[in-house]
């Protein structure tokens, strides 16, 4: 569905024709004054036409030289581009990747590796076990002595189990 | 205008070029060149209304139409298809000049400073100094008139009248619709009818 100002300009340029045509002039309110402004177009055209098209470029053969300048340039430019790519275009993506995943890997390895060396698993975080002594099985069959050292707050204890009497050379001295 | 027979001739011969431009031969592009050369130029100056901005456009579409001459299928004619390259760098140049100088290109603000006397076209015969003068003159109203129009209605206007080139040939230069081409024609001619009426009753 053309609007009417594309009707319009089709009719000033004579592009309607058969039963599109006759519609159109059917419905133009005053087709004497609609007749005039085709003709005004028509006017325009021609003078436009007439001032415009005369422009002339001066000096071709210059303009085509110039431009053949800028193309052997150009192609020069280009092809210093190529040569240069190698070192330039290492980096290309799939290479980027690349080199982030192993990179990745080889931090993870290294970060279990040491989180591995500074925690054995057997070791407790809060006491170390220094002595597991049985005392005299005569005065105390059941009895045991440990020694336990806190690491952070520089603690050590003695812990006793199953002593009937604390022999005098037991003494903390 | 070519007749059939000289259009289906050189466009063989312009097929050929193409295909040769395509290949990297630079002498059949020179002889594009050469072919088009003062069409582009007139159509660029009837846009910009400047010699020189006119060259360095020209200029720039031709390098432009080289460097992607290998995306070029034949599906319009190379002129078509090079007007396309025209119409967005001349295009694109007058909205940045616009943004540039405050948009004060497209309204009646714009000053006959740019038009250079000495660039008109010589007529084909000796004119009276007189008749120069008037020539002149009515070159500059036309000009100046052409300026307050946008770059897409000139661009229209300018294909049509000046070019006589089709409505799809022009929708395919701007890379539009049909319909929007015949809308703009539309508003262009309303509006140079407007400030030209006294110069083509009386001419």
């Amino acid at each position: 569905m053309k609007t009417l100002e594309e009707k319009w300009t089709a009719w000033l340029d004579d592009q309607l024709s058969g039963h599109e045509l006759s519609e159109f002039e059917a419905s133009l309110p005053d087709k004497a004054a609609a007749q005039a402004e085709k003709a005004e177009a028509k006017k325009l055209g021609e003078l436009l036409k007439r001032e415009l098209s005369a422009h002339s470029l001066k000096n071709e053969e210059f303009f085509s030289h110039q431009l053949r300048e800028r193309i052997v340039q150009e192609g020069g430019q280009r092809r210093e581009r190529a040569h240069r790519s190698p070192t330039s275009g290492w980096w290309t993506i799939p290479r980027l990747l690349w080199a982030g995943t192993a990179s990745l890997a080889v931090f993870l390895i290294c970060t279990v590796f040491v989180l591995h060396q500074e925690r054995p698993a057997e070791e407790s975080q809060y006491l170390t076990q220094i002595l597991n002594a049985r005392v005299d099985p005569v005065v105390s069959p059941n009895g045991t002595v440990s020694i336990f050292e806190v690491k952070q707050d520089r603690v050590t204890v003695l812990w006793t189990e199953g002593l009937q009497t604390l022999p005098a050379d037991y003494a903390a001295k | 205008m070519q007749t059939e027979a000289t259009l289906a001739q050189s466009d063989v011969s312009e097929v050929d070029l193409v295909k040769r431009c395509q290949a990297g031969e630079t002498e059949a592009f020179d002889e594009l060149v050469t072919r088009y050369r003062t069409r582009v130029f007139g159509m660029i100056y009837n846009m910009v209304h400047n010699e020189q901005d006119a060259w360095d456009l020209a200029q720039e579409s031709f390098l432009k139409a080289w460097k992607s001459i290998g995306r070029f299928r034949g599906q319009s004619s190379f002129y078509t298809w090079i007007y396309r390259i025209v119409m967005n760098v001349t295009i694109d140049w007058l909205r940045k000049k616009q943004v540039k100088g405050g948009g004060a290109e497209f309204d009646d603000a714009i000053q006959l400073r740019e038009i250079d006397p000495a660039s008109k076209t010589v007529p084909k015969t000796e004119a009276l100094p007189h008749q120069a003068m008037e020539r002149n003159e009515i070159r500059a109203r036309i000009e100046k008139a052409i300026g307050q129009l946008s770059p897409e209605h000139r661009a229209v206007i300018l294909m049509k009248e000046i070019d006589e080139m089709q409505y799809h040939e022009i929708a395919e230069a701007l890379g539009c619709s049909i319909g929007t081409v015949m809308s703009r024609l539309f508003y262009a001619r309303k509006k140079l009818q407007s400030l030209l009426r006294d110069v083509y009753e009386n001419a």
